[in-house]
């Protein structure tokens, strides 16, 4: 059932609301209440009673013989049993679910504390006592209903053979108001009638509740357990939010240390590079200049000079902007600047690419960083005659873990050379290793002596 | 004259070089200011007519040439020393001319390819001159602490080329005017500032640099 009305309003309308009480007699409550008095008096009356005296009789017997203490854990489960015939007899008759006692606890593993624990099972016990109880309760509730439907009963039919009669009798003042009581009486049975019967259910439920159900201590330790496992939850989640500010604090500082890293070597390429190439070129070209009268061939000479410097400083700045961003990730995406790369790097580089159009530009930026210094490594240091990168787009199987977010683009480099790389503070690696690492991202570079480098960087598509 | 040169940058080491041998100088070349320092204070070592160099340079990349000439002027106060610096760095200049400004030059490095200006440059401290690049002047005419309002802006012209270390000559070349109108404007300055007259540009330049508080970022 899964009314949400108060049980009161439910089994006894006529003690708890005015417009029950006036239709008390009519009420469908009260025969509900009724029928469910009979049948639980008479279960009661055999079932109950029986479970009762099983129950006493064994308890009677463990002092004298020791069979009592065989008998008792198995009385014990009958009652156990009879108890959950009767809330589910409520359940079906009154429509109220008396929730249901705590299983029993796992079996000790020592036979003695077994049967302890069968011998003192509360839930049992409760259940010999309600069976105790009900029998009386429903005895004394059913006899009122009874008797006094009886006695409405027997009015109705006294008062009509009364006036059948012809009023035969001594027609005495006091017999006339005998005859009004009588009337009264034979009116007001059938309400109390229906009080008897709904207030007996009410009780009965009540007697249920307390005895068949859950005890107050088996509650509180289960409200209790639960307090437990929601604090630790929100320990443990705490904890996690902690550990994340830790590392977004770790990724933040590395994130802007990567940055300003990048700027300095910017700058410095740009000093050391194209600005001191123009300076140089204007010397170049002041020295034509001043030798173009007095000496023709040697200023030719430092104009070829000087030419060669623009086409070497256009070079330079091409080098130097792509490095800051290639416009060809911008133009064409990650695949082709991928394959710029690998038609760019000395080394035969092998690339295989699949699904990237998931991957969001920032994502996408970063595996373009971390492949072109990965490539230029492999050039440099590894000393290998071949290198494979692969970039693909992986999604994760559907899950309830919010740590397994979306897909993630994942970018491989391995190549076959003298391996030893590592991430020197300061060095392209290291830096890479933050930008990586502030996109939520993972890096992972393995690289044994004489065993080749392989170097596995995971980002989030949606960084 | 016998010029050395300390330059980390291959490419303009070679083009000055290259630009001074065109012009019948003798050049010895450094990369770095350390091997400079090693060359000239090596025993027996010839001091040069002049001496070139860059403020930064390996290994540190910050101010090892500055601090190297600062060193040689320190044990050779009359060695004319050219310094070229990639930005103005007023801090540089007074560390610089903090001892004297005899045969002292600060330039911006890319006035280098303005050849000829160069090459005056390189003449003049050689003969004993101050030369101070113009950026560096409007620097510390734009934080001197003295009122320059009562200078016409044809005098605080003037006062700029002084203090940059050009002679009444230069300047009259500069502003295309004859040589008597600068030295009005000359004597008007002085006396507008208060400063004694003195026809000597090198010391000239001392005392304008003095006044303008060029070293006043060491007090």
């Amino acid at each position: 059932m899964t009314t949400t009305e108060p049980v009161g309003h439910r089994v006894a309308p006529a003690l708890t609301t005015h417009p029950g009480f006036f239709r008390a007699p009519f009420a469908a409550a009260t025969y509900r209440g009724v029928a469910q008095l009979a049948v639980g008096w008479t279960w009661a009356l055999t079932a109950g009673l029986l479970v009762v005296i099983a129950v006493v009789t064994a308890a009677a017997m463990v002092p004298v013989l020791g069979l009592g203490l065989v008998l008792l854990p198995a009385t014990l489960a009958l009652a156990r049993a009879y108890g959950d015939v009767e809330r589910a007899r409520l359940a079906a008759q009154t429509g109220v679910v008396v929730p249901a006692p705590a299983r029993r606890r796992p079996a000790q593993r020592r036979w003695t504390a077994r049967l302890w624990a069968a011998s003192t099972d509360p839930v049992g016990w409760r259940a010999t006592a309600y069976a105790a109880v009900v029998l009386v309760l429903t005895s004394v509730y059913l006899a009122f209903v009874v008797a006094l439907a009886a006695g409405a009963v027997g009015g109705v039919v006294l008062a009509v053979r009364f006036l059948l009669d012809g009023g035969t009798g001594d027609a005495s003042t006091a017999g006339a108001l005998l005859l009004l009581l009588g009337a009264l009486a034979v009116v007001a049975a059938p309400w109390f009638a229906a009080f008897c019967a709904q207030a007996g259910t009410l009780t009965t439920l009540r007697l249920a509740r307390a005895l068949l159900g859950p005890s107050a201590a088996a509650e509180a330790r289960a409200a209790q357990a639960v307090a437990e496992s929601e604090a630790r939850v929100a320990e443990s989640a705490a904890a996690a939010a902690a550990r994340r500010a830790d590392v977004l604090t770790e990724t933040r500082a590395a994130a802007l240390e990567a940055a300003d890293t990048e700027r300095r070597r910017i700058e410095r390429d740009l000093h050391d590079g194209a600005q001191q190439r123009l300076v140089a070129l204007g010397v170049t070209l002041g020295t034509a200049r001043r030798a173009a009268e007095r000496d023709p061939a040697a200023a030719v000479a430092a104009l070829e000079h000087a030419h060669g410097e623009v086409k070497e400083t256009l070079a330079e700045l091409r080098d130097l902007v792509r490095g800051i961003h290639p416009a060809v990730l911008s133009d064409r995406g990650l695949d082709a600047a991928l394959s710029a790369l690998a038609a760019r790097s000395p080394v035969l580089v092998r690339v295989e690419t699949s699904g990237l159009e998931a991957a969001g530009t920032t994502a996408q930026a970063a595996a373009y960083f971390v492949v072109a210094e990965a490539l230029t490594n492999v050039a440099k240091h590894a000393g290998a005659s071949r290198a494979h990168v692969r970039a693909d787009v992986v999604v994760p199987e559907a899950s309830d873990d919010p740590a397994v977010a979306g897909p993630t683009l994942r970018v491989e480099v391995t190549d076959d050379g003298r391996g030893g790389a590592g991430t020197a503070p300061g060095g392209g690696l290291a830096g890479l290793r933050g930008r990586v690492a502030a996109l939520d991202g993972t890096f992972d570079l393995t690289s044994p002596a004489d065993a080749g480098t392989r170097l596995t960087v995971e980002l989030p598509c949606a960084s | 004259m016998r010029i050395v040169i300390a330059e980390d940058s291959v490419l303009l080491l070679d083009g000055l070089t290259r630009l001074l041998q065109a012009e019948g100088h003798a050049v010895t070349g450094h990369r770095t200011a350390e091997e400079m320092v090693a060359a000239l204070t090596a025993p027996g070592a010839a001091l040069p007519d002049l001496l070139v160099t860059d403020v930064r340079m390996p290994p540190s990349h910050t101010d090892e040439g500055l601090r190297a000439a600062v060193h040689l002027r320190s044990l050779h106060p009359d060695l004319p020393v050219l310094v070229l610096s990639q930005y103005v760095e007023q801090r540089y200049a007074a560390e610089l001319f903090a001892r004297g400004t005899r045969g002292l030059g600060y330039v911006l490095k890319d006035r280098v390819a303005d050849v000829d200006e160069f090459l005056d440059a390189v003449e003049r401290v050689e003969g004993g001159g101050t030369v101070l690049d113009p950026d560096v002047v409007s620097q510390v005419l734009a934080r001197s602490r003295h009122d320059l309002a009562d200078l016409t802006p044809r005098e605080r012209e003037v006062l700029a080329l002084m203090a940059e270390g050009r002679s009444n000559a230069a300047i009259a070349d500069r502003l295309v005017v004859g040589p008597a109108a600068v030295e009005k404007h000359v004597t008007n300055i002085l006396s507008k500032l208060g400063l004694p007259p003195d026809a000597d540009a090198h010391r000239r330049v001392l005392v304008v640099l003095r006044w303008l508080d060029l070293n006043g970022d060491l007090r």
